[in-house]
């Protein structure tokens, strides 16, 4: 063959490759679309028949068994389980059971490919939210697969099944990131009940080397905020080397609150770590103890930028805080001025003196904020 | 004995949609679907009906946005907002905006009823 | 003898063609492949949970505004209710000569605060901050002009948050997008400094109230071809790139950027007509030089909604800023061109922007004269020449209808009528329009008068659009 011949042949396979791709678009855009209609409607008719058994429990339409293997059912019972709260959530768990959704879902679970469909049953499984799937969940949370593992733990979290929190928390050194924050968040879910088997993992596993899994269960326990973890995550303090570990528990502390946090955390206004003195401003305006506010005031005067515009804004929400700053308005130092004005801007206090002076009621304190803010700015 | 009551239901969720239309149409209510927001401002310039359930995240505007569009052309409809978002800041702009009651999602069907079933009766 | 040189050049320029559309194809496979991957965890990942989750870091909405009276407040309202659990807007007025700032102060009850502005990274004078006073968490920086990528610093610099989605006054924003783009961030918090867009033309599209209710495809021939041209790039290469972890370009209209790291290379380079392929490229090199772990990713499903030109005059000008745009960087990054330390982006995806998005129109220019003189004396035979050609054109289409293939998966053009529109396109934008934008491009290489930069494009605002598509 010579040239001419081969180039041929290449246009030829070139425009044969070209037909097939249309008629993929062609077909992908008719065939595929009519599927998704056709499945819409389903789950339609599935949402009618269902609703009418949660609003009235006693009307029976039939519903054919073999409904177990569509998944336009499976889409509409997850559905509804999401929009409703109350016993209706019986009725529905009856249904699952009845249908045996769960067992199959699990089965699909089990299977070792295709991925996509191990993918959308562990999630099924999660958005369904029975007890009796949380013993393959738990299975599963040791999945190849990340994804599959985080929906695991969420399905876990969702049905606060309880016996998998340790599971999950065993997880944490081990995980990226990613996956690690959606667990963090499944252990939230459990609220209170994680608590304590929280701060064992953290007891065994701080400074062991990689500390990434005990500040993220700091940050678990912060969120969670709950008061009886304040007193021993306190003590820690003392013991923890690494300063990343010293800042995510004053900044948990300061979710968590309680009578015992605030002293520790005023003397951390003093320490040598910038970091440390500018968490332990935000967490005392998270606890909002007037206890702190004349420390908070000299703070004011600090070297470092996020200390001083942590221990502002923190004033601005303590109670009594908002007069030390209009008070800082005529320090001495520029920097506390500065970040006492940026304070009582950002808190609305600028705003309320505004609509004060514009209704005739402007006390002192508002005019001399706001004649300190329109004074022409210093422009760098 | 009046006619039945008018209400409009605006979710972009067909869950939600079908389990109100379902419960309410057995109470006797007459009962219009909206599946968005900009459907459901539209709707709702009609002025006949005597309450909405609006949710808050739809596409297109959003809930409090057609409560306010609905304000704002002088209308007064009752609305009874649903959010499954844990939003301050949602919360305090819908009651501000004068929405009469604010359900968290997901709801339950019997609390939902009888809040209705007030809100009409006043 | 020239008769031969002729006809292999010729010959030469066909197969560069082939070669780039082949390249292109491979770009559609990956992409394929990346996408199918993040298809099914946006479906199951649940993106909706990252909402009320912790772990969501705040983000710095970063509009520069210059002249944009007509729109601003609609589009900053329309950006305050983007789902996303803490953010701030910031709005810099690059000096607009109309009533922007009014405006502003006025719809967002703004508050002149005293507050001092930090040049992390160098500015014109900025004349003054205010802050709103209502419930939407709004900073507006009031400066002299000094251009978009100015504008764009100075916004960065009084952003509080770690991370600045800086973007443009007129785009409509999906209801999920920073949401999609943040869970990019969130997955690898360290290493990830920025995060890419998915760009669709909103001509044509019914836009009610502020919202976009349904994407259709344009009427007129002009934005349509466009709305082919972007979906190529943003659902046929761009994940490829993002996947071979070297993404040139992440656009200016929505790329999310971290703080420190734009701080620490210099902020945007004022006065550049690309600057957002600059900053991306100068992020690589500072990141490779130093040895420091970093990751640029593109999020598929992050979609906004901007209008483009909808006239080839206005189309035009903006081609041409795109391409000195372009010439400035290939200058400005010709030593990592083939360079292997710069790894895949060196050797592969600024390697091909040099070779096929700078030298393409070049190369086809020569062709035009070389390949009808090289025929007319003689060298090329006419058989070898159109076959040839609909190697080029073959393989082309191919291209466009791979990526047409995967803007199936995210069903914007619902109809068969609109993707039966495209296709066609696809087949007759080869008869003029593509050389049109050829001969810009030659245009902005051979220079002289510079097309002022930013701000030119003639803007219907975006209500008016979907009136006439």
């Amino acid at each position: 063959m010579n040239g001419t011949q081969i180039a041929l042949l290449a246009v030829g396979i070139v425009f044969v490759v070209d037909v097939v791709l249309l008629f993929g678009l062609i077909t992908l855009k008719t065939v595929h679309r009519r599927r998704m209609e056709r499945h819409d409607r389903r789950r339609s008719a599935y949402l009618g028949v269902l609703s009418r058994r949660m609003a009235f429990p006693l009307h029976t339409d039939y519903i054919d068994p073999k409904v177990v293997s569509d998944g336009a059912f499976l889409d509409a019972v997850i559905d509804l389980r999401n929009t409703m709260a109350g016993p209706e959530i019986e009725t529905l768990a009856g249904i699952i059971d009845r249908y045996g959704l769960v067992k199959r879902q699990a089965a699909h679970l089990r299977s070792r490919f295709p991925l996509g469909r191990r993918l959308r049953a562990a999630v099924s499984l999660a958005e369904m939210g029975d007890e009796s799937s949380a013993p393959v969940l738990i299975e599963y949370l040791n999945d190849r697969e990340p994804e599959i593992r985080i929906q695991c733990a969420r399905g876990l979290g969702r049905m606060q099944h309880t016996p998998a929190i340790d599971a999950i928390i065993d997880r944490f050194g081990e995980e990226s990131p990613w996956v690690r924050s959606r667990f963090a968040d499944t252990l939230v879910g459990f609220g209170a009940g994680a608590v304590w088997s929280l701060l064992a993992y953290i007891r065994v596993n701080h400074d062991h080397g990689e500390n990434e899994g005990v500040i993220e269960a700091i940050r678990v326990l912060g969120t969670i905020g709950e008061r009886d973890i304040g007193p021993p995550l306190s003590e820690l303090l003392s013991v923890f080397q690494d300063p990343e570990l010293k800042i995510a528990t004053i900044d948990a502390l300061g979710y968590i609150g309680g009578p015992l946090a605030v002293t520790p955390l005023i003397g951390f206004l003093d320490a040598d770590d910038w970091r440390l003195r500018a968490k332990a401003a935000h967490s005392l305006g998270e606890i909002g103890d007037p206890l702190a506010n004349p420390s908070l005031r000299t703070s004011l005067e600090d070297d470092n930028w996020w200390v001083r515009r942590n221990s502002a804004a923190a004033l601005a929400g303590i109670s009594g805080g908002v007069e030390l700053l209009h008070e800082a308005l005529h320090a001495g130092d520029m920097f506390a001025r500065d970040a006492a004005a940026e304070a009582l801007a950002d808190c609305g206090e600028l705003g309320k003196a505004r609509e004060r002076q514009e209704r005739g009621q402007a006390t002192v304190a508002d005019l001399q904020l706001l004649s300190f803010m329109t004074e022409d700015v210093l422009v760098p | 004995m009046s006619q039945a009551r008018k209400v409009l239901v605006a979710d972009d969720s067909e869950a939600v949609t079908t389990l109100l239309v379902t419960a309410l149409e057995m109470a006797g209510y007459e009962v219009t679907i909206a599946k968005n927001g900009n459907e459901a401002y539209e709707m709702g310039k009609t002025g006949e009906f005597d309450l909405a359930l609006l949710d808050h995240l739809m596409p297109g505007l959003l809930g409090i946005e057609v409560i306010a569009k609905w304000q704002a052309d002088g209308l007064e409809i009752p609305v009874i907002m649903l959010s499954g978002v844990d939003d301050e800041r949602t919360i305090v702009d819908s009651l501000d905006l004068g929405a009469v009651d604010f359900v968290r999602k997901p709801f339950r069907l019997p609390e939902l009823m009888a809040r209705i079933r007030q809100r009409l009766r006043d | 003898m020239i008769l031969d040189v002729l006809r292999w050049i010729g010959y030469g320029i066909i197969s560069y063609f082939v070669l780039m559309q082949v390249y292109l194809i491979f770009l559609g496979l990956l992409s394929a492949v990346a996408m199918r991957r993040t298809h099914h965890l946006n479906r199951f990942g649940r993106v909706a949970d990252m909402l009320s989750s912790q772990t969501s870091p705040p983000v710095s909405i970063v509009i520069p505004a210059y002249n944009e009276a007509v729109g601003i407040i609609e589009s900053v309202r329309s950006m305050s209710i983007v789902g996303y659990p803490r953010f701030e807007i910031v709005v810099t007025n690059d000096g607009s000569t109309d009533d922007t700032l009014q405006r502003l102060i006025e719809g967002f009850k703004l508050e002149r605060v005293r507050i001092p502005y930090r040049p992390d990274i160098p500015t014109v004078p900025v004349r003054a901050i205010y802050r709103g006073r209502g419930s939407v968490d709004i900073t507006v920086i009031d400066k002299e002009n000094g251009g978009r990528a100015d504008a764009l610093n100075a916004g960065i610099n009084a952003a509080r948050y770690p991370y600045a989605l800086c973007t443009d006054a007129d785009v409509i924003l999906d209801a999920k997008c920073l949401v999609s783009a943040m869970r990019r961030v969130v997955e690898d918090r360290q290493r990830t400094i920025a995060v890419g867009g998915n760009i669709r033309p909103l001509n044509g599209s019914t836009v009610h109230l502020g919202h976009l209710i349904r994407s259709e495809v344009p009427k007129r021939l002009v934005p349509r071809m466009q709305v082919l041209e972007y979906v190529r790039t943003f659902l046929a290469s761009r994940p490829a790139w993002s996947r071979m972890d070297a993404l040139p370009l992440v656009s200016g209209a929505f790329g999310i950027w971290k703080r420190s790291a734009v701080i620490a290379v210099g902020g945007f380079t004022s006065g550049h007509m690309g600057e957002d392929m600059d900053l991306t490229m100068r992020l690589h090199r500072h990141h490779i030089d130093n040895k420091i772990p970093y990751r640029i990713v593109y999020e598929p499903s992050a979609v906004i909604w901007t209008e483009v030109p909808d006239t080839l005059r206005v189309l035009k000008r903006q081609r041409i800023r795109w391409h000195r745009g372009l010439m400035t960087a290939v200058h400005d990054f010709m030593p990592m061109t083939f360079n292997p330390k710069y790894g895949k982006v060196g050797m592969v995806t600024w390697a091909a922007m040099f070779l096929f998005e700078f030298l393409a129109p070049i190369i086809e220019f020569a062709g035009w004269f070389l390949i009808p003189i090289a025929y007319l004396l003689g060298a090329l035979n006419i058989t070898n020449l159109l076959v040839m050609l609909g190697l080029a054109l073959g393989v082309g289409l191919m291209s466009s209808l791979l990526a047409l293939l995967l803007d199936e998966s995210f069903g914007y053009f619902n109809g068969p009528a609109d993707t039966a529109r495209l296709v066609v396109m696809a087949f007759i934008e080869n008869l003029g329009l593509r050389q049109l934008t050829v001969a810009w491009r030659i245009r902005a290489v051979i220079g002289g008068k510079s097309t002022r930069a930013w701000g030119n494009m003639e803007r219907k605002g975006v209500a008016n659009l979907g009136l006439d598509g």
